[in-house]
């Protein structure tokens, strides 16, 4: 009697959802930026190859997730079953053992086909540790009309001075156009990204071989009081508190003249829908100092990893398989046209000649391509890294040199006065982190 | 009055809430405690060292520490000068007759009922923000150029939205203790030919005094620990210049991972900010028993 | 004449209660009205106030991405969990401070209190190892015990401020009709301290509502409420004010009505002892 009601149930409930018992949830960490709402809505495709895997989506703002899987997997809280997590977590954690290397994803996953750069930052003792789902470098966006009408042309390889001097010839305050933008925002992924990889162009370094500081360095100085002169007098009001995206809404909106800022932000602001300025958007490398052959070297990628500790390995590596595959590349490229598909992570893509039509294409692949993360600077360090260095305490260093650097920009200090904070508050960090190691 | 009996069940009977909230308070205490003597950061796992009051000395030597706990005085100062000058003034106009009373107090209540992040993300982006906002464009519209909010003013900036909040609060247990207030004796003191400034400061003053009292020590309550509004709309800066302890703690204990600063840090907030209500309940205290 | 001035007086005063009314609501429904924006009307200058094509759009957008009303439930469950156990336990601790007050009864008061004034975000991480291990990580349980604990001082105190206005002759006449003390505090005083409960259970709804750290901290998607909602609109790529207004008013939109609905029980009872 009982035995049949449960085989009636269980009938009922295969027959209600088509799906084995067996069914696995995995919990997915992800931050809200576009390409990852989109893998939202292609879901359905996934399903479809994996019925017996359900994924449930956590979304959140940048540095919330930060935080919260940070917390989680440090306390080995278990919550997630795949994180989604910078190029800068990925190597340190990877010491830890927090992660699983990703060896084995499947016979058509083509690992080899990653772009070098952007594989080898993700890559500790030869083991692949976590999947990159889009990577970006840095480059110079800028307006080709407001450009021609100050009478100049942009060269291959724009240096700061001329930066300085379109900058000045761009800006008309009255019609609301500032020659440039760029992040003021205090944070070690808002305006240390893009002042850290500045001072790289103009040869400075964060640290000596000693670990010491060098703030106090003359190229540190030229580097900031180069940002402060830019943006004091081309650069928009409230500048202090411009991120990524705030500045990527002003750029859309065409209130600024030039952009220097991560490569996604490529494909946003030359689409007609969201941006108003999109027929005349141009691209050029990120400036330099004249005689220092360095772009900054910035590298970002945003990427898929899993927890040592998590119970679902099989189904999370199933899913990171599939996401960073070239099979969702060309799921995209059908749902939403090959422009959109994420950027900056497969060689094949930038084979492909449909996408290379897109004109930010081209501009994108050379500069991840261009991109030294083992030797950021053209001084000896004792680091490597990007727009970041990678260690542990530079989270925390970065923010707060941030906030200083930030405060500059709102003119609550001079440039001296926030060399010299930063310079102490570093040294002071490094020395309750036992640097020299 | 009360019997033995009734002594013992009342015992009984304050006993649970006494028990969970001195195991809330003792056992996360207790465990910051310790954590505030280790050597322990999120990021570095193993052993976490003994460090002695290394990280009491790092929080208190913080060139942050000081401006932080200014600046907490000063947002808790200023919310409450304003909701409470504002509340007061705000009940006054509300107790009088009026169209549309009832919408109107609805109007006026609603920011008490917005969660915290949402009402800074508004206030930030659709607002103070100098480019997009309603003030820069306003600015704009008047001629004069756009004053960028949480740049030049943080604190304040953070000040006026969280007084924004927390004006309806103010404002409606200030309302309901000025209706409380016998009419007669104010219709008696009209009669003595006292004028309107002088019926305010002599009898509805003193009347309101006690319900000031009560919105000053459940707002500063919350208001010490104010820490979504500032992680939103300015992270603490630019420098230090919106940076409270609450988020000077934050960001030591979640964004460097250093748990064991953190906690030193969460301590020395619990002991200030026991300082702090150790005056107020002296204060009002006093005035509650009256 | 008198009432003619009366009537003047009557207007001036509605109007500038009304200007005022609507400065301080103005945020509130220009959130209301962005959400029906497009992204570009939503940023535009000189801002549209109602001259511009109305949409659901947002709307669509937001519940296509999330699960509003797994949220939604997630935060009534927590809000309202949390506050009827905390008027549980509140209820007799209060009833006893004000009728058999101790020497002690004002120090543990204030006591209680300065439980409020931990910063949670010091304590996060104790507080998230002891939910690891005893698996309350991602529970409503373990939410709604937390957010008890938050609340349950001011409840304590705002119950304990209602029964000291109760005469305490009612209690005695009931104690000499034999009345236990169970019954004393079901028949005789509960009924008698409802507006207070009510208050203070709708204050408790709007504060365990509104709570961003914890909620946002301890949960990752089963317990989720509406504040990690929030959370995964707050600043993405890209514009993002329209459906950021839209997620707002979805999050904002239940409470305020509970308020409006009942801010006469809520008015009524959120005196705190300071009327007399």
């Amino acid at each position: 009697m009982t035995t049949t009601i449960r085989g009636l149930m269980g009938a009922c409930c295969l027959a209600a959802f088509g799906a084995p018992l067996a069914a696995e949830t995995i919990t997915v960490a992800t931050v809200n930026n576009g390409d990852m709402i989109r893998m939202q809505g292609l879901m359905a495709q996934f399903n479809e190859k994996h019925p017996d895997i359900e994924v449930n989506w956590v979304t959140l703002e940048e540095n919330v997730l930060r935080q919260r899987v940070t917390t989680d997997i440090a306390t080995k809280g278990g919550q997630y079953d795949v994180l989604t997590i910078g190029n800068y977590e990925v190597p340190i954690w990877a010491k830890q053992g927090w992660l699983l290397p990703l060896d084995d994803m499947g016979a058509d996953y083509d690992a080899a086909d990653f772009l070098a750069p952007v594989a080898q930052a993700l890559t500790v003792d030869d083991k692949l540790y976590a999947a990159p789902f889009y990577a970006e470098s840095a480059m110079l966006m800028y307006r080709s009309d407001l450009l021609e009408k100050a009478g100049l042309t942009m060269p291959e390889d724009p240096t700061w001075d001329f930066i300085t001097e379109a900058a000045e010839k761009m800006t008309d305050k009255d019609a609301g156009v500032y020659g440039i933008c760029l992040r003021g925002k205090a944070g070690w992924g808002e305006n240390m990204a893009f002042l850290t990889a500045m001072s790289h162009s103009m040869g400075a370094r964060w640290f000596d071989m000693e670990w010491k500081p060098q703030f106090d360095s003359p190229e540190w100085k030229e580097t900031l009081d180069t940002y402060l002169n830019l943006m004091t007098k081309y650069g928009p009001p409230g500048a202090s508190s411009n991120g990524f995206n705030e500045n990527l809404a002003l750029f859309q909106t065409g209130k600024c003249g030039m952009w220097m800022d991560a490569t996604v932000a490529a494909s946003f602001v030359s689409n007609p829908e969201e941006s108003t300025v999109a027929d005349n958007v141009a691209f050029a490398p990120f400036p330099h100092k004249d005689g220092v052959d360095n772009h900054g070297n910035w590298l970002w990628s945003w990427n898929l990893a899993i927890p040592a500790s998590s119970t679902k390995q099989e189904a999370s590596k199933a899913f990171v398989a599939w996401a960073t595959s070239k099979e969702y590349t060309n799921l995209v490229a059908e749902e939403d046209g090959i422009a959109n598909a994420p950027p900056g992570t497969r060689t094949s893509l930038y084979a492909n000649e449909e996408y290379l039509k897109a004109p930010f294409a081209q501009p994108t692949l050379t500069a991840i391509e261009n991109a030294n993360t083992q030797h950021p600077s053209v001084q000896e360090v004792p680091y490597t890294g990007g727009q970041w260095i990678s260690i542990p305490e530079f989270q925390a260093i970065g923010t707060a040199v941030g906030q200083v650097f930030s405060a500059a920009l709102a003119g609550t200090s001079t440039a001296d006065q926030a060399l010299t904070a930063a310079q102490t508050l570093t040294q002071r960090e490094m020395q309750r982190a036992g640097y020299p190691k | 009055m009360a019997t033995q009996a009734s002594r013992a069940a009342g015992r009984l009977m304050i006993s649970p809430a006494v028990i969970v909230l001195f195991l809330w308070m003792i056992v996360p205490l207790g465990m910051t405690i310790y954590f505030s003597f280790l050597r322990y950061n999120l990021l570095i796992p193993g052993d976490h060292a003994f460090a002695g009051f290394e990280n009491y000395q790092f929080f208190f030597t913080d060139p942050n520490f000081w401006p932080a706990l200014i600046n907490t005085l000063l947002l808790v100062g200023g919310v409450l000068l304003i909701t409470t000058v504002g509340g007061i003034l705000l009940a006054l106009l509300l107790d009088q007759p009026m169209f549309g009373q009832g919408i109107v107090r609805v109007l006026v209540i609603a920011p008490f009922f917005v969660m915290p992040t949402v009402s800074a993300l508004v206030w930030k982006n659709m607002f103070m923000n100098p480019v997009n906002g309603i003030f820069g464009w306003l600015a704009n519209v008047f001629g004069v150029p756009p004053y960028d909010f949480l740049s030049q003013a943080p604190l304040l900036s953070i000040i006026l939205i969280v007084a924004w909040q927390w004006l309806p609060f103010a404002t409606l247990i200030l309302l309901t203790a000025l209706q409380s207030l016998d009419s007669e004796q104010l219709e008696a003191a009209e009669m003595d030919g006292a004028g309107p400034f002088s019926r305010f400061f002599h009898i509805m003053l003193p009347h309101l005094s006690r319900a000031a009292t009560v919105v000053i020590l459940i707002q500063t309550i919350f208001l010490l620990s104010i820490f979504a509004e500032i992680l939103v709309t300015t992270n603490g800066g630019p420098g230090n210049a919106s940076t409270n302890l609450t988020y000077l703690v934050y960001s030591q204990s979640l964004l460097q991972y250093d748990v064991g600063l953190g906690s030193a840090g969460g301590i020395v907030a619990v002991i200030l900010a026991n300082i702090v209500a150790i005056f107020l309940m002296r204060m009002i205290g006093k005035n509650l028993e009256a | 004449m008198a009432r003619a001035s009366t009537t003047q007086r009557k207007i001036v005063v509605t109007v500038i209660a009304w200007i005022i009314a609507l400065a301080i609501f103005f945020p509130i429904l220009w959130t209301i009205l962005t959400s029906f924006k497009t992204e570009a009307d939503a940023i535009a200058i000189p801002p549209k106030f109602l001259n511009f094509t109305w949409t659901l759009d947002n709307y669509i957008t937001v519940q296509e991405r999330s699960d509003y009303f797994r949220h939604f439930m997630n935060s009534v469950i927590i809000s309202l969990g949390s506050t009827v156990l905390a008027l549980i336990v509140a209820i007799p601790a209060a009833w006893s401070m004000a009728f058999v007050p101790g020497k002690r009864t004002k120090d543990i008061l204030m006591w209680m209190l300065s439980t409020k004034m931990m910063p949670a975000v010091g304590v996060l991480i104790p507080i998230y190892l002891i939910f690891r291990d005893w698996g309350l990580l991602d529970s409503r349980t373990g939410l709604i015990i937390v957010l008890m604990l938050m609340n349950l001082p001011i409840v304590v105190w705002m119950l304990y401020t209602y029964f000291k206005e109760i005469p305490g002759e009612i209690l005695e006449a009931a104690r000499m009709d034999g009345a236990s003390l169970g019954k004393e505090i079901l028949y005789v005083l509960t009924p008698m301290a409802v507006p207070g409960i009510a208050s203070t259970l709708l204050l408790n709804i709007i504060l365990a509502w509104n709570e961003a750290f914890w909620t946002l901290n301890l949960t990752t998607s089963n317990a989720a409420p509406l504040s990690t909602f929030i959370a995964s609109y707050s600043s993405p790529e890209g514009l993002f004010y329209a459906k950021l207004s839209a997620a707002s008013t979805m999050a904002i939109a239940p409470i305020l009505i509970l308020g409006w609905f009942s801010q006469k029980q809520l008015v009524r009872g959120l005196t705190f002892g300071a009327v007399k």
